[in-house]
This record gives structure tokens, C-alpha cells and sequence, in this order.
């Protein structure tokens, strides 16, 4: 659910902006640390979680209107090398700020323990972020298809200059798309934290998942973005369980054999 | 037309004497992987984030094969080429049916499936640790363990495959590439099988690549795993791109400037990754055209002064 969560935040900036979005793991990375910080100076995860991912919408905020906005005429290569270089100033800052040594941190009290489902028994947390991630991408769906923005957005995925000729301001749909999809990364970064820690690696291992998920899915295909995360998950979830190395590699694996059989993804029609 | 090459020459024979003969070798190697790059993207227009796939897959390969069974130099270079060429057949076959956005995250994401592969295959690879210890053999006679001898093998090859390369884009094949860059709807209209020729300049900047890799992996006795991470990916992105892609001797210039770069950098600072994402920022938002049209605006900026 995670990983529908981070490729749906990188599908929006995707197909809307239409840019390559190498920072999207850094993003999801900053988000992460930012909630470790701000949950241990407040003392409390609530509203850490609440204010982690707005700080992570900002940086997005900021890195479009400071930087990306410049490179729409650009092409690809330039907006990909602009990113990457963004993900590596970020990443070496988080080395910076936080040091090269990853820690971990507990969830908050209420959602320590397991759950006994009956059948198997299954940590709180886990199920917290499941029911979180859900959410999230339950109220992206809603926001996208029943509000008028959302409309306009999509809109905005199948043609810009129409959209724009339409005398709709496209340029601040692009910054909020992109600060949209900031928050998505920043909060799958801060709700991964409780579970996995932080460490500087976590944005670059996050951020190819994010773009098999795109791959797969589609650019700016909700419905995508959500069975392919949802497919990738369970099958690593499932090698994990009897081949431990190979869990990082068969989420590319899967992605190859869904391509050779369907070389236009999961629901692209071309 | 012949002054590039002068310049080149005299580059090559030059560079020795500036510049520890470790970093001018690394200068050719880098050209020769960045000739790869190029062939895709200045020429076919296919931008790939996942050069070093083949880059590192043919330091593995050639790499264990050296220290392993000490195979000849020419053979290690020819497995590596074969193998740089085999890995880009299959990579492209899956990326070459998509284009534009997919085509680049399709790159990106089956080199972090070799990384990882790489990664965790840790009894051949040495995972993070990177494999060690990868020999250098004499060939009839000639100690390449001299670092001034290997750095005139590696230049003379760089020259060879420049060549090459001169050939393939002003062949036939050449043009058929960038009558694909310019326009693929047309290509595919007047009778070109569009995908195969993407293919093929795939398959051709995979060897490329390859040749780099065996070369890289044999300089400095190992193969690191970032030899095949997404960052060295990027780097020689940037350096074609700095060079300015789309021209023969782009990526030659190109590379100059990023182990220039980056060599001067990483002495400064363990943080110099911030350095060079900075100088990639910088770049594209104020140099785009690369050095050459950089240069050029800084001499109309002189010229355009007062005289004081």
C-alpha cells in the first residue's frame, strides 16, 4: 500500500508536469527524517506525522517554483539531470544534518504490539499504516475525480494547451501538483519510519519502486499506480519469505515479466 | 574537419604530462563510455538512465574472468564488449517498445534490478565491498602494470573507437538514427522498422559501454558496486550533456570536464556528491548547450563590454 502511495505521488508529477522526477526517493527519504526529528523534539508521533509530509510539500513547493519551472521548455534530459542533482544534494544533506548511520524509532504507544486476527496475528502498526495508506489514496481518488480542481488536473494530464486555453492558470496547477506529490512521498516516508528507521540509503531503494510502480501502472493512472503497488508489495512480501536476497531484486523481476507479456503496462492502451 | 583531430592528438599526448596518468586514463575511458551514451541520445534521441548497466555488468563478467582463469586482454575486452552489447540487447528489447518518459524510467528501473542483482550476488561480486583484485596481464611482451603504458593502450583504443563511432554515424545506419530523432513517425512512414533501429543503436552504445567497463575495471583493480549504481548513470549523463550531446566530439570534451570536476572535488570535501548535485543544478539552469555554447556567450559577454 506504501509503495501504491509513493508511485501515485510520482505518477501526479509525472503526467501532469511531465518531467522525470529523480528527487521523488529523496523526497519520501526527507520525509522520513523529518518525522523522526519532529516526532522526538515534540515528543509526540501525531502530530510529527502531521507536520513531517507539509514540510516535504514545501521543499516541493519550492523546488518547482524555484527550479522546475525554469525547465519546462527543456527537454527531458536537462529536467532529469536537474532532479537527479536535486536527489543528490539532498541525499548528501541528510548525511549532513543527520549523520551516515541510520536508527530506528517505536511506534507510539497505543499501536505497539500485534493484533490476533483469528487466523494469524499481525502488528498494529502495520495495520495503522495500511488503514493510513488506504485513506490517503481513497482522498487523492475523491480529490481527483469528484472536486473541479481534480477534474482540471486530470484534465491537465490529457492535454495542457487546451487546458491552458481555457484560460486556467496551468502553471499553478503544476506547482500544486508537484507539492501534491511532494506530500504523498513525504508521508509514505514518514509513516515507513516506525517500521523500517531511517537511513541515507532509504530514498534510492524507495525511489526505483516508485518508478516500476509509474511503469507499470501508467502516468497519471490512479488505478495503476494502486494494483501495480499492490502487486509489487505482495510478491516481494512473498519471496521474502523463502528467498530473503532476492526481495529487492524480484520487484524488478516482476516488472520485466509483466512487460515482456505486456509491453504497454498494466492498462496502458499504448 | 581536421583540426578537431590535431587537437585531439595533441589532447592525448598532452594530458599525460598534466594530470597523474590514473586520471588521464579515466579522462579516455570516460570518452568512450560517453561515445555510447551519445550514439543514443544525441543521435536516435533515446534518453537512457541506465548506461552503466552494461558498464558494470561487463567489468563483472571480464573482471572475474582476469582474475579467475588470467585470461589475454583482447579477450577480456572482447567478452566485455560481448557482454556490454548482450545485457543492452535484452534491456533494450523491453524499453525500446516505449518512448519519452517510460523509455527513461524503464532504463533506470532495470539498472537498479543489475544493481541489486549485483549487490546481493555477493560470492561473485563482493556486494558493497566491490571485487577486488583484478590483474592487469602483460601482452606479448608489454607490461601493462605501467601506468604510462596503459594509459597509451587505453588512448590509443579511445582513438579506435572514435573512429568507429565517426563511422557508424556518418554511415547509412547513422542517418537512419537521426532521421529517428528528428522525427519517428516519419521514419517509421517512409519504411524503417523504427524499433529495431532503436535497438540497434542500443546494442551498439551497450558495447560501447562494455569496452569502458573492462577498461575502467582493469585501471584500478577492481570492480566498485557503484561501477553499476544509477549515480554513475547520471555522471555520464552529465557529461555527455556538458560536452553538448548531438556532436562527435561532445562527450570527449564532456568527460574532460567531469573528472576534472570531480577529482578536484572529492579532494575538497567527503560531502562532494553535494558539490557535484550543485554543479548539475547550476548547469541546467544556467549553462544549458554545454561548455561549447558557454564559451561562446562568455566571449559575445566580453566582447559586448565598454572598454573601459
Amino acid at each position: 500500500m506504501l509503495y501504491a502511495l509513493m508511485g501515485l505521488g510520482l505518477s501526479l508529477i509525472t503526467g501532469i508536469l511531465n518531467i522525470p522526477n529523480f528527487a521523488h526517493g529523496a523526497l519520501f527519504a526527507v520525509g522520513a527524517y523529518l518525522l523522526a526529528s519532529a516526532a522526538v523534539a515534540i515528543g509526540n508521533f501525531w502530530i510529527a506525522l502531521l507536520v513531517a509530509p507539509l514540510g516535504v510539500a514545501l521543499l516541493g513547493l519550492v523546488i518547482e517554483y524555484a527550479g522546475i519551472r525554469r525547465l519546462y521548455a527543456a527537454g527531458h534530459d536537462y529536467q532529469l539531470l536537474f532532479t537527479f542533482g536535486l536527489a543528490l544534494i539532498l541525499s548528501e544533506a541528510i548525511i549532513l544534518i543527520w549523520g551516515p548511520v541510520g536508527y530506528s524509532y517505536l511506534p507510539p504507544q497505543a499501536l505497539r504490539g500485534g493484533l490476533d486476527l483469528g487466523f494469524t496475528f499481525y502488528p498494529k502498526y502495520r495495520l495503522f499504516v495500511m488503514v493510513m495508506a488506504g485513506l490517503l489514496v481513497l482522498a487523492t481518488w475523491l480529490f481527483l475525480e469528484k472536486t473541479r480542481y481534480g477534474a482540471i488536473m486530470r484534465a491537465g494530464i490529457e492535454n495542457k494547451e487546451m487546458v491552458s486555453l481555457l484560460g486556467i492558470d496551468i502553471h499553478k496547477m503544476f506547482t500544486v501538483a508537484f507539492a501534491l506529490g511532494a506530500y504523498l512521498a513525504g508521508i509514505a516516508g514518514a509513516l515507513t519510519v516506525p517500521i523500517r528507521g531511517v537511513n541515507p540509503g532509504m530514498g534510492v531503494d524507495m525511489l526505483g519502486i516508485a518508478f516500476v510502480v509509474v511503469a507499470l501502472g501508467g502516468l497519471g493512472n490512479l488505478l495503476g499506480a494502486i494494483a501495480a503497488g499492490l502487486l509489487i508489495g505482495v510478491a516481494q512480501a512473498l519471496v521474502a519469505g523463502y528467498w530473503t536476497e532476492a526481495s529487492t531484486v524480484v520487484i524488478y523481476a516482476v516488472m520485466a515479466a509483466v512487460l515482456l507479456v505486456r509491453p504497454q503496462g498494466l492498462f496502458g492502451i499504448r | 574537419m581536421k583540426r578537431p583531430i590535431v587537437l585531439l592528438l595533441a589532447a592525448v599526448v598532452l594530458l599525460p604530462l598534466l594530470v597523474r596518468p590514473a586520471i588521464a586514463t579515466e579522462i579516455w575511458i570516460f570518452a568512450i563510455f560517453g561515445l555510447g551514451l551519445n550514439l543514443l541520445l544525441g543521435y536516435t534521441g533515446m534518453l537512457s538512465f541506465g548506461q552503466s548497466t552494461f558498464f558494470g555488468s561487463a567489468a563483472y563478467v571480464s573482471g572475474w574472468l582476469l582474475k579467475h582463469y588470467a585470461i589475454n586482454v583482447f579477450l577480456a575486452l572482447g567478452i566485455g564488449v560481448g557482454v556490454g552489447a548482450a545485457s543492452a540487447a535484452l534491456v533494450g528489447y523491453l524499453c525500446v517498445q516505449r518512448s519519452g518518459l517510460y523509455f527513461i524510467m524503464l532504463t533506470f528501473a532495470l539498472n537498479q534490478l543489475f544493481y541489486f542483482t549485483a549487490y546481493q550476488w555477493t560470492s561473485v561480486t563482493g556486494g558493497e565491498d566491490g571485487m577486488p583484485g583484478i590483474p592487469r596481464p602483460a601482452l606479448a611482451g608489454i607490461d601493462f602494470t605501467d601506468p604510462l603504458v596503459y594509459y597509451c593502450f587505453v588512448a590509443a583504443l579511445f582513438l579506435v573507437a572514435l573512429w568507429i563511432m565517426r563511422r557508424i554515424v556518418e554511415s547509412p545506419l547513422g542517418r537512419i538514427l537521426q532521421a529517428i530523432r528528428e522525427n519517428a513517425v516519419r521514419a517509421e512512414a517512409v519504411g524503417y522498422d523504427v524499433p529495431r533501429f532503436k535497438l540497434l543503436a542500443f546494442v551498439i552504445g551497450g558495447a560501447f559501454s562494455g569496452l569502458a567497463g573492462v577498461l575502467y575495471a582493469m585501471l584500478f583493480g577492481i570492480v566498485p558496486l557503484e561501477a553499476i549504481g544509477f549515480v554513475f548513470s547520471g555522471n555520464v549523463l552529465f557529461a555527455t550533456l556538458i560536452g553538448g550531446s548531438g556532436s562527435l566530439y561532445g562527450p570527449v570534451i564532456g568527460s574532460f570536464v567531469f573528472i576534472w570536476l570531480s577529482e578536484s572535488v572529492s579532494t575538497l570535501w567527503a560531502r562532494w556528491p553535494l558539490l557535484l548535485g550543485v554543479a548539475f543544478v547550476i548547469v541546467v539552469l544556467f549553462l544549458r548547450g554545454g561548455v561549447v555554447e558557454a564559451w561562446s556567450r562568455f566571449w559575445t559577454w566580453r566582447s559586448s563590454k565598454p572598454k573601459a
